[in-house]
């Protein structure tokens, strides 16, 4: 059980996708259209580059304190998904865009 | 002994053909129909004079005019005059522009019922019947709060093509709807068609005729065609003036034109629907929409509904008669109601391949020489009802037999099973391939099953 978990959490970056209402969504809206809600996740191993060895070295030798640095690359929407409409309980339409990813990498 | 029949039946059409070689030939788009008539002097020169005719400014004088009547009946004999269109197709305008300037010429265009330009709608869509069955089965095992119109915006929303073309037309209608200046209703309508006709109608028409147990979800229904922009007028049209109007758009008069066509409300048939045919109804109906006659939900009941076009009857004055009639034919139209009511409860009645064949009609003695048959003749113009009735009283000629209402049942169960089986008869209509029109596949499709029904 531990061994899948673990396998499930090193995953390579990519899109997954979810059914949920526009409330669910939290920006605002209420609306009980269900709409596809699609969003990156993985690890992002394979992505790790010079740099991020480097950075890390660095900060280690606390050569950078203060700032909020990021040491290896993020799972993110490379792009994002057409607009999403729906009609709200007040039976009023609302056009959203980019709530939902179309592709996604490590950045 | 039924097999003597059945093979009867099928082979009517074939000596009808050499009867009749004119109507009988394979269909051709008048976007075709046109092109083979440029190619022949004769053909094309009558055609630009036809045009001209139709087009002046006094119809009916002009056709009057003995070159107009010499080239119009020049023209019967030609590809052009029995061409069709299909929905969707490329070229749709053009295909629909050649048609008129034909049938205009034929008629002047002061008929009340247009013959439609589009190719009859065989197939059925059991399909999507049936999908609707399952959500209200859903719904009958016990979740009251269920609201099918929003079940459908969940279905599109899941779909990409869906969710991509109806976000367009809402974001495209809804654009300024609460400001002064309005939408811009032109592009709204244009949104609403690509929907309509790109959307497969398992989506579109789940959308449009979810049936409703409360006012949220009749409202929802009501919603869908985003009406403040799509259908609310501030004054509304007069009935007349609003047709005159769409039948002055060659695309809104033809789709005018194939409402009426399939969904004349007819009182000889169960459905009230002609040819029994609930989805050629719908589909027509839906054709309607991004059009001056854009039909929509009058309120928001969920105990009954209304559809009707953006007009009423006032200031009619002398019309108000046909002005009525013309309305009645959305606001109290049964076939249009129960095809409606099916696709909502997901029943298409007597189409389902597992209900009993109509019933066998016995006929009093006396009409034996005109059959009345299941739906009404003077609805459609198309020879899909004619090969029909051809189909049926050619058993009568060929057989010697003396039980006349017998021969007359198995006509009309053999209709009922083509039809319930028009899905299979896809893989065998393809035009190129035979030199009948469509409907006389029927007979032959339906043959492997009346083979099974008889062993």
């Amino acid at each position: 059980n531990r061994m899948k978990r673990a396998k499930a959490r090193h995953k390579p970056c990519s899109l997954k996708e979810l059914e949920v209402t526009v409330s669910e969504l939290g920006l605002g809206y209420e609306s009980d259209e269900t709409v596809l809600f699609r969003y990156c996740s993985g690890t992002c191993d394979s992505a790790v580059r010079n740099y991020d060895l480097s950075l890390k070295n660095v900060r280690s030798m606390r050569k950078i304190k203060k700032e909020k640095v990021r040491a290896r690359p993020c799972c993110r929407p490379l792009a994002y998904d057409d607009d999403v409409s729906f009609l709200d309980t007040g039976n009023k339409y609302y056009t959203v865009n980019e709530v939902s990813a179309k592709e996604c990498g490590c950045v | 002994l039924a097999l003597d029949k059945v093979f009867g039946a099928w082979a009517a059409p074939a000596s009808l053909a050499t009867r009749d070689p004119l109507r009988w030939r394979a269909p051709v788009d008048c976007v075709r129909a046109n092109e083979l008539c440029a190619a022949e002097s004769s053909c094309s020169s009558r055609y630009r004079t036809l045009r001209q005719c139709v087009a002046g400014r006094d119809r009916n004088t002009m056709l009057a005019n003995k070159e107009c009547q010499a080239a119009l009946e020049v023209l019967q004999e030609s590809p052009l005059y029995d061409c069709h269109c299909k929905r969707g197709m490329k070229k749709e305008l053009l295909c629909l522009q050649i048609y008129w300037s034909i049938h205009l010429g034929l008629t002047g265009g002061e008929e009340f019922y247009e013959a439609s330009p589009y190719e009859p709608v065989t197939s059925r869509l059991t399909d999507i019947f049936r999908l609707a069955s399952i959500v209200s089965g859903m719904d009958s095992a016990g979740n009251s709060k269920s609201n099918h119109c929003l079940d459908a915006a969940k279905a599109c929303n899941l779909n990409d093509n869906c969710k991509r073309l109806r976000s367009t037309y809402i974001s495209t209608c809804n654009k300024g709807v609460s400001s002064p200046e309005r939408c811009n209703r032109r592009k709204c309508h244009k949104a609403l068609r690509q929907f309509f006709d790109r959307v497969p109608s398992e989506y579109t028409y789940r959308l449009l005729f979810c049936s409703c147990k409360d006012q949220a979800c009749a409202e929802r229904r009501r919603q869908t065609i985003v009406p403040d922009c799509s259908y609310d007028e501030k004054e509304q049209a007069n009935c007349l003036d609003l047709r005159n109007q769409c039948q002055s758009d060659p695309l809104c008069r033809s789709r005018l034109a194939d409402f009426h066509t399939n969904c004349q409300a007819s009182f000889q048939t169960l459905t009230s629907c002609p040819g029994e045919n609930y989805q050629a109804c719908l589909g027509s109906y839906t054709g309607l929409i991004g059009l001056d006659m854009t039909p929509n939900y009058v309120d928001s009941s969920a105990t009954s509904f209304t559809v009707s076009p953006p007009c009423s009857c006032r200031g009619s004055g002398n019309m108000e008669e046909e002005c009525e009639r013309f309305l009645r034919d959305f606001t109290e139209n049964p076939c249009l109601k129960n095809a409606i009511q099916a696709f909502g409860n997901g029943t298409d009645i007597s189409f389902s391949p597992k209900a009993p064949p109509l019933p066998p009609i016995t006929l009093p003695p006396k009409v034996e020489k005109t059959p009345p048959l299941p739906y009404d003749i003077n609805d459609s113009n198309v020879l899909y009802d004619t090969s029909m009735i051809t189909t049926c009283t050619s058993i009568q000629e060929g057989g010697a037999q003396a039980n006349k209402s017998h021969e007359h049942s198995l006509c009309f169960s053999e209709r009922s099973l083509t039809t319930a089986l028009m899905p299979e008869q896809k893989t065998m209509t393809d035009p190129k391939a035979s030199g009948s029109r469509q409907p006389f596949l029927g007979p032959l499709s339906a043959l492997p099953f009346l083979l099974a029904a008889v062993v």
